[in-house]
């Protein structure tokens, strides 16, 4: 076999590949450092946004604030309690719509296939993408308008109707990742549907479900658009409080909208928290 | 072990080939390798590439040499106490059964490790370069070593062409007329140049398996390294483009060292020179067994494990 | 594992097969139409939420269509007090908002993600990219009130000024500047939707095999080089899906948008003026709709803004999706 390497070409090569590593290092480490940059900018905001709301919020907050009914402005010693149980209620009525069917659909898309299941599959998929002032403005016109009245009924009622996507398809990744031989089996021996669902699958995906459901749970608590079509009243809801009062001038009312802020923030963020921590410990249980 | 058993190979072990020759002279090319299926054209050319060894490498200093070499993850060490020589233009063979530490030694032979987080211990020289002096940059070591993995992996996004010349794009090579040259080059060296030349813009993921490993192949050539490790080219491919790679290795060997790590006994009596047998010590750690030419160590194995693991006893 | 769909992610999972497989001539046992029942009533209820959803947004922005006709889509006035509705200029700021913040979150989105995915030392990217994530927890009105309170007059003193007086981009930013403008809207989109590309850049480029980085490498790559030639090429429509989604989410966002950008609906004259997108717009007009057209016509903005962001999201799940599939090749095409 003749050489077919040829020598000079072999030698350019070896040459370039030296005389470039320098360049090349350089320029690796400067892209490394402008990404290192790009990770911290990304950090500052919630470093900035926890600084500003926990400094500003902390001055409003007192026992009082939380414990007390709001008061006409210029008497003090008013807070926001009305508020927080109001936004309780509402995410409570929601849970009640949005739990139980979000269970029952996401059965009915485990258990089935076809045309029908993947329908609702998607629709499931793309109403999670529907921005929440669009169901505000739907539940104004399904219910406040023709009962002529805002309420908690009706922003509940928003709240489960964006909760109830996410919350579907979350269940029934959950079922299908943990749940599927498990079911499979059970019907297999014989077992009624609705037994093998609630003693197999509801039970060992219970874990998952929970985790995935917080989050959703914590998206709806932290949503402002969908209460300002439904609710007549600022002080009926946290994050219409926040906006209300962020919005005016006067510094006590903004005041108010940053202790809301601190609260409000303080709490989503915890179930956040909870549900990476029981995510965390799921995947540390050997399966 | 015998200590025998890893003495450098003197010239007396390379002017063995003649057997090739004398194997080729009586006309009964089966001799040569053993228990090999006869596989035609193949076979006359793997003894002609030999008669060609004979001459032109006789006394030549070997690519790589390794001394001592272990490798660890934290506390577990995968591989230990190898010492060994690559001679220079041979297909050395790196057999034994997965988990022996093979495809770990390979690694730490181009210094990947240093990305996996494996410490790699003893001494690994490229000539006379120390791969792991601290004065040595692995970028460049690299180049000079290069690597074709187990399941052909061209990068999905590039072309044939694009594919192909990557490796000198890394290397800071520019000039057209020469990366045009060069990915004709080694695309001929890969046997692939006829398959591919009127499509070099096609996307690399639309060629078959065997395919897109001779193109890594190519892509490892465009280089021109010293030394060329393969990891287990052929486990992802069938046979037919198994023999296509094997009689390509063969050739290669004229012009590039290979490591070639396998744990086909056969595919190693019918495409290496030199082997080296790695097993399972008794504490699970992976080490050097024996090493010699492939033929004595298939047909006269002197530590009694080599021999079992020959005979099909263990492994 | 917090499952993709709580993300607003879909899963690739292949449903179905199980099912039929284990129900193959299974007869129905007692006890179970009750259950069965009540699947159909979850699901039911879902589905008829959906058709509602659809039903009353299309229904209610029935008459303002039908008062200004189809041209309401790219009419380029928006002023209520002299009756005329058209959604063109508030179309114009929502896709610029967008962009500007695009142009912001698509580079350190990306980088962020290069950087926790390749080359951060492991002890750091996990704990930074929850970090990272918990920034998508926070709601969009503390994000807003932060916006409206603390960044506008920063942004009206310092930063807006400052931009105004760069060499090459400065004519961007002249003009007016007294705080809430499309510039802060749009830093504002950006903290908002950089959780959303750094998440799922990150999956895109983990995805990528680690044979890929390891040829590059083994070539005498540098690690940069391998990142950047070799890594992020193989994960491109998987980037392209995540940009996609942030689009989405940006489009949608409205309450903290409201808050910040000072509600003009007329062409800015800079990124430093105020100006309106969809959302805002409804946010900000809702109150004061004179019922009838008016309301109508804020719904008939919230229908728009449907069709957009639907159409962007689905776009970026059928891309999420393809991205599945690409380890899949049209093997031996070329022999």
């Amino acid at each position: 076999m003749s050489a077919v390497l040829a020598p000079r070409r072999r030698e350019l090569i070896r040459a370039a590949a030296e005389r470039s590593l320098t360049r090349r290092r350089l320029t690796g480490r400067i892209a490394q450092g402008l990404c290192a940059v790009a990770a911290v900018a990304a950090v500052a905001p919630l470093v900035t946004l926890l600084y500003y709301t926990i400094s500003r919020g902390a001055g409003a907050l007192s026992w009082g604030f939380l414990v007390n009914a709001p008061t006409p402005p210029t008497i003090s010693g008013g807070g926001i309690s009305t508020a927080i149980v109001g936004s309780a209620e509402i995410v409570g009525l929601a849970l009640v719509l949005a739990i139980p069917t979000s269970l029952l659909a996401a059965l009915f898309l485990f258990e089935r296939s076809g045309r029908l299941a993947a329908a609702l599959r998607f629709s499931a998929d793309v109403l999670t993408g529907v921005p929440s002032i669009i169901i505000g403005i739907s539940a104004y016109t399904l219910l406040v308008l023709p009962l002529r009245q805002f309420g908690n009924l009706a922003a509940a009622f928003a709240l489960a109707v964006l909760m109830l996507p996410i919350m579907i398809r979350a269940d029934e990744e959950a079922m299908r990742t943990i749940a599927l031989d498990l079911w499979e089996a059970g019907i297999a021996l014989g077992a009624r549907r609705g037994r093998v669902a609630r003693s197999v699958v509801l039970r060992g995906a219970l874990p998952d479900l929970v985790t995935g459901n917080l989050l959703a749970i914590a998206r709806a608590v932290g949503e402002t658009a969908p209460l300002l079509f439904t609710l007549a009243t600022p002080l009926a809801a946290m994050t219409l409080l926040i906006y209300t009062d962020g919005t005016q001038a006067f510094p006590v009312a903004q005041q108010t909208a940053w202790g809301t802020a601190l609260v409000l923030l303080g709490f989503v963020l915890l179930l956040s928290v909870a549900a990476k921590i029981a995510a965390w410990r799921i995947s540390q249980r050997a399966r | 072990m015998s200590a025998d058993s890893r003495r450098l190979p003197r010239p007396s072990t390379l002017v063995a080939r003649p057997d090739a020759a004398s194997a080729v002279a009586a006309g009964d090319p089966a001799r040569f390798r053993a228990g090999a299926p006869s596989t035609g054209p193949a076979v006359v050319d793997h003894a002609a590439a030999a008669l060609a060894h004979t001459r032109a490498t006789s006394a030549a200093p070997p690519a790589l040499s390794l001394e001592g070499v272990r490798v660890s993850f934290g506390d577990h060490v995968a591989v230990r106490g190898v010492t060994l020589t690559i001679p220079d233009r041979e297909v050395t063979a790196l057999i034994g059964p997965s988990g022996c530490g093979k495809t770990t030694l390979l690694r730490a032979i181009n210094r990947l490790h240093d990305h996996t987080g494996g410490r790699v211990e003893g001494s690994i020289r490229l000539g006379d370069l120390d791969v792991y002096a601290p004065s040595t940059q692995p970028e460049l070591v690299r180049r000079r070593i290069g690597m074709v993995f187990q399941r052909p992996n061209p990068f999905p996004a590039m072309s044939i062409f694009e594919n192909v010349v990557s490796g000198l794009r890394f290397n800071g090579v520019r000039g057209r007329v020469l990366l045009r040259d060069a990915a004709e080059s080694a695309l001929r060296h890969a046997a692939l140049w006829d398959t591919v030349k009127d499509h070099l813009n096609q996307p690399a993921l639309r060629l078959s398996g065997g395919q897109q490993q001779r193109l890594c192949i190519a892509r490892a050539l465009a280089v021109e390294p010293d030394v060329l490790l393969m990891d287990e080219p052929c486990s992802a491919l069938d046979p037919i483009a198994t023999a296509k790679i094997e009689d390509l290795i063969t050739r290669l060997a004229a012009d590039v060292t290979i490591v070639l790590v396998t744990h086909n006994m056969f595919q190693a009596a019918r495409v290496s020179d030199q082997a080296a047998i790695f097993l399972l010590g008794e504490d699970r750690v992976g080490e050097l067994v024996e090493t010699g030419p492939t033929k004595e160590l298939f047909d006269a194995p002197r530590d009694p494990r080599t021999r079992d693991y020959v005979a099909g006893r263990v492994g | 594992m917090i499952p993709d769909a709580a993300l607003g992610l879909p899963g690739g999972v292949d449903p179905g097969s199980h099912v039929r497989r284990a129900l193959a001539g299974r007869r129905t046992r007692a006890g179970e139409p009750a259950y069965m029942a009540l699947r159909w009533a979850g699901a039911g209820l879902f589905g008829a939420l959906v058709i509602a959803l659809l039903v009353s947004i299309a229904g209610g922005s029935g008459q303002a269509l039908v008062h200004s006709g189809i041209g309401f889509l790219w009419s380029a006035t928006w002023n209520p007090a002299a009756g005329q509705y058209g959604a063109g200029i508030l179309v114009v700021g929502t896709l610029l908002t967008t962009a500007v913040a695009m142009v912001i979150v698509v580079p350190i989105g990306l980088g962020t993600a290069a950087f926790l995915s390749e080359l951060a030392p492991s002890w750091l990217a996990a704990p930074l990219s929850t970090l990272i994530g918990l920034l998508a927890a926070v709601p969009s009105i503390v994000v807003g009130l932060w916006g409206l309170i603390v960044l506008t007059p920063i942004f009206a003193n310092q930063v807006e000024p400052f931009l105004a007086s760069m060499p090459v981009l400065g004519w961007l930013f002249r003009g007016e500047a007294y705080g809430p403008s499309i510039l802060l809207a749009s830093v504002v989109l950006a903290v908002m939707t950089l959780p959303t590309m750094v998440a799922l850049s990150r999956t895109a480029l983990a995805a990528v095999p680690v044979a890929d980085r390891e040829a590059a490498l083994a070539l005498g790559a540098t690690r940069w080089q391998a990142v950047r030639r070799a890594v992020i090429p193989a994960a491109r429509s998987g980037i392209q899906a995540a940009v996609t989604l942030a689009v989405g989410r940006a489009m949608g966002e409205s309450i903290a948008v409201a808050m910040v950008i000072g509600n003009r609906p007329a062409i800015p004259a800079s990124l430093t003026a105020p100006g309106a997108t969809l959302g805002s717009a409804i946010v900000n007009q809702f109150a004061e709709a004179s019922p009838g057209i008016g309301t109508s016509s804020v719904i008939a903005l919230g229908f728009v803004l449907l069709i957009l962001t639907v159409a962007v999201n689905a776009g970026g799940q059928a891309l999420l999706r393809r991205g599945h599939g690409t380890a899949v090749s049209t093997a031996g095409a070329l022999r």
